[in-house]
């Protein structure tokens, strides 16, 4: 299986969700990951989904199904070496007064997370990365006792120079942000 | 002295004439009236030249159907008995008319009544403008009375859906509707329209404003040069090319294009179920129609071909039988409109995403001047053995009436030129098989989702789409028992289409099936029927039975020559099967003759 990073652009309309997945789920392609956000362009949203298939071709097809989406403005599929992609992960973990105390310089110079917030007895911190960077993290954190964990779907940019708004229908007016 | 009251009445009526006429021109212009949702709505069907609606009402498109009552001189309006009829009528119409068809009908059960036709009208490229009302949208999610979240069931089997939820956006949904609906891939579009929105006014002007192209979809009609180029060299090169042609076609208008194509390339066509009649039967380039059902030499060929140049058509499952199996001989020129179809069952050897007809117009210039008549007469050898082995059989005046024998002699009699609705099963393969189409649009069934009932709510929107046209549907007992109701609205509509039942008590594809497939163990296939003519007669439509073939061909003419609706049932051999056939999952060159 390989993972596929499918990025759609669409109009920000109603019920626009609905009509993307249903082209996963019809085809029984599960979702592994979603990510929903606005972009440069004031209008314009981007889908971020990651899937995993042994069939390039099926998955070239589906993209295709998702371009037929009316209000969809562009859909790229990626393999993982096309993209730059990262996650967010939240960790809170336990501090109690007497416990073991977290090794913050391990943390922030081997793990790359940082604490964002300290609480009484607990403290939570933040790990951005790839799946493995994540898992990696979890695995060494886990010992000092996760309350919880919580991860964000992928986010992802093409490694080709040029942006991928510029793919967009020109007679496309969009007002650009700030 | 005259009568003081009356003069004073004069005066005034005098002062008051000097008054206007000194008033009236310098009046501030006063602006009209502001439009209810349900108005505008009304507009916006009149400005998409939108002639007539299938509808049904109920409580929550009750506003639009008041509105409606204001528009009656100017938008015709068929009262069905039941949303699903006002659907397929909604087809039948736009696949006459080329117009999109309008459906109205209330929310939650007349949504969902709705949905059958939607779905078939999606996978057979039908454009149909869906307007269902629904709850206030202060409603919206509580289980209010009627509520259904008929975007929610609508989505998968819908080209587009939007609610409107503000009557100022119904003028520019309307036309994104329309676009989208008839654009492209034609296609079903919902729009489910909340009562509150169809009751209050508009803030703004009523303006409306016809799209020909949105940002996110405005499709491909013209090719690229350097498709075109490549799919002609394929073309010039090739020994054995073949065209496939399907529904594409017909709406884009292609068949001179077609023709001409055909004509200067010197290659056999055959056409897809919905391709039918998109070119006549006689014309030199024909050679028959594919799919599980289709002729013998059209199917078994295809896997001779050494380029395949398919036209509007999408390689359905019926077509090719086993894909795996289909063409891996050949080069395939695809030319679709809709890029998601190329590649989707066979791999495009040189893809051509436009329009059917701008593509041949650019194409013929591009190919060569041919002679392919060796070819052409290997389908000659191909039909000899089917005439003998099926064709010769099956119209043979003996033992019961066949159905092969009524089609075909109503293909006589109606000199090819009828427009021919058929429902789903033997009938609707034995109607395509035998009738002779001269004009393009006369077949129009069910094809890709194959929904039996089809053809009565059918014939009659065909009938209202092409009025001069003499419209014949064929139905079987099966099917015409799922639709039945909308007798009363051909009735009330007095829309004259001629009904055929082809009765054999059965279901009988399915029969044929469990006969041929699972050793003719006959489960749930025969049917007790009622007596169609009597109740043809109390819902006001003549009638009559023809059980013996002497009786056959004046029957017909008692149909035909009618100037109202008629049902003219036929009982016809019970066990009757539809060959040749590609079994389920075989390949095309496995066609079976018995």
């Amino acid at each position: 299986m390989t993972t596929y990073t499918i990025c759609i652009f669409t109009e920000n309309t109603f019920g626009l969700l609905n009509k993307i997945t249903i082209i996963f789920t019809r085809r029984r392609v599960n979702i592994e990951s979603l990510t929903v956000s606005e972009t440069e362009r004031k209008g314009v949203s981007r889908y971020t989904i990651t899937i995993k298939h042994d069939k390039r071709e099926e998955v070239e097809k589906l993209v295709r199904q998702i371009r037929k989406v009316i209000e969809v403005l562009a859909v790229f599929g990626y393999l993982d070496d096309e993209i730059v992609y990262n996650e967010i992960a939240l960790f809170k973990i336990a501090t109690p007064s007497g416990g073991k105390p977290i090794d913050i310089e391990t943390i922030n110079k081997v793990y790359k997370a940082w604490v964002v917030y300290w609480g009484l007895d607990y403290v939570v911190i933040e790990k951005a990365g790839n799946e493995n960077e994540i898992l990696d993290f979890f695995r060494y954190i886990k010992s000092y006792g996760i309350l919880e964990f919580v991860k964000s779907g992928r986010v992802a940019v093409g490694k080709a120079p040029n942006g991928l708004v510029e793919f967009l229908p020109e007679e496309a007016h969009w007002e650009y942000y700030v | 002295m005259g009568n003081y009251m009356t003069m004073v009445a004069a005066q005034d009526a005098a002062a008051l004439e000097e008054v206007k006429n000194e008033v009236t021109p310098t009046l501030p212009f006063k602006a009209p009236e502001p439009m209810s949702g349900a108005q505008a709505l009304m507009e916006a069907l009149i400005a998409e030249g939108t002639e007539v609606i299938f509808g049904y009402p109920g409580g929550a498109i009750m506003p639009t159907y008041d509105a409606l009552f204001d528009y009656m001189d100017r938008l015709d309006h068929i009262l069905v008995r039941h949303e699903q009829g006002a659907g397929h009528a909604a087809q039948g119409y736009a696949r006459t008319s080329g117009k999109p068809g309008v459906c109205l009908v209330t929310s939650g059960p007349g949504g969902t009544n709705l949905v059958t036709p939607i779905a078939d009208a999606i996978i057979d490229c039908t454009p149909l403008v869906c307007i269902i009302g629904q709850v206030k949208s202060t409603l919206l999610g509580t289980d209010a009375f009627q509520e259904t979240d008929i975007i929610g069931v609508t989505t998968p089997v819908c080209k587009w859906n939007y609610q409107i939820t503000n009557p100022d956006e119904v003028p520019e949904v309307m036309a994104k509707a329309f676009y989208i609906a008839k654009s492209g891939k034609p296609g079903p579009v919902v729009i489910d329209f909340t009562r509150d929105a169809q009751i209050s006014k508009m803030t703004k002007e009523y303006q409306y404003k016809k799209l020909d192209g949105l940002f996110s979809y405005k499709p491909r009609i013209v090719p690229k040069d350097e498709h075109l180029e490549k799919a002609a060299q394929l073309i010039n090169n090739a020994k054995k090319p073949y065209i496939l042609f399907g529904h594409g076609v017909l709406i884009s208008e292609a068949m001179e294009e077609l023709k001409a194509f055909a004509e200067k390339t010197d290659i056999p066509c055959a056409s897809t179920l919905l391709g039918l009649s998109a070119m006549p039967i006689d014309h030199p380039n024909y050679v028959g129609w594919l799919g599980m059902h289709g002729n013998y030499g059209p199917n078994v060929l295809t896997n001779q071909a050494d380029v395949i140049i398919a036209i509007g058509m999408r390689f359905d499952d019926r077509v090719t039988g086993d894909a795996t199996k289909y063409i891996k001989q050949a080069k395939v020129v695809h030319i679709e409109i809709d890029p998601s179809e190329i590649d989707k069952i066979i791999k495009a050897d040189a893809p051509v995403v436009g329009d059917a007809k701008e593509v041949l117009k650019r194409l013929l210039p591009l190919v060569k001047a041919n002679n392919h008549s060796t070819w052409r007469n290997e389908f000659k050898k191909y039909d000899v053995i089917e005439n003998q082995k099926v064709t010769e059989r099956e119209l043979k005046p003996e033992g019961e009436i066949k159905m092969a024998e009524v089609v075909r002699m109503l293909s006589q009699k109606t000199n090819g030129e009828a427009c021919i609705i058929a429902d789903v099963g033997q009938h609707q393969m034995i109607a395509a098989r035998y009738y002779q189409f001269k004009n393009p649009h006369s077949y129009i069934a069910s094809g890709g989702l194959g929904t039996m009932g089809f053809a009565i709510p059918a014939s009659f929107g065909a009938k209202k789409g092409a009025p001069d046209r003499e419209v014949v549907a064929f139905i079987g007992d099966g099917c015409f028992q799922m639709t039945i109701q909308e007798l009363g609205t051909i009735a009330q509509s007095g829309l004259a289409v001629k009904l055929v039942i082809l009765n054999n008590n059965y279901l009988g594809m399915v029969r044929q099936w469990q006969q041929l497939f699972f050793e003719k163990r006959y489960s749930f296939v025969e049917l007790q029927n009622p007596d169609f003519v009597t109740i043809a007669k109390g819902f006001g439509i003549a009638g009559h039975t023809c059980s013996d073939r002497e009786n056959l061909s004046d029957s017909l003419d008692t149909l035909l020559k009618s100037d109202k609706a008629y049902l003219l049932e036929v009982i016809v051999e019970k066990e009757e099967n539809v060959f040749p056939m590609v079994p389920s999952g075989a390949s095309v060159t496995d066609i079976r003759l018995d």
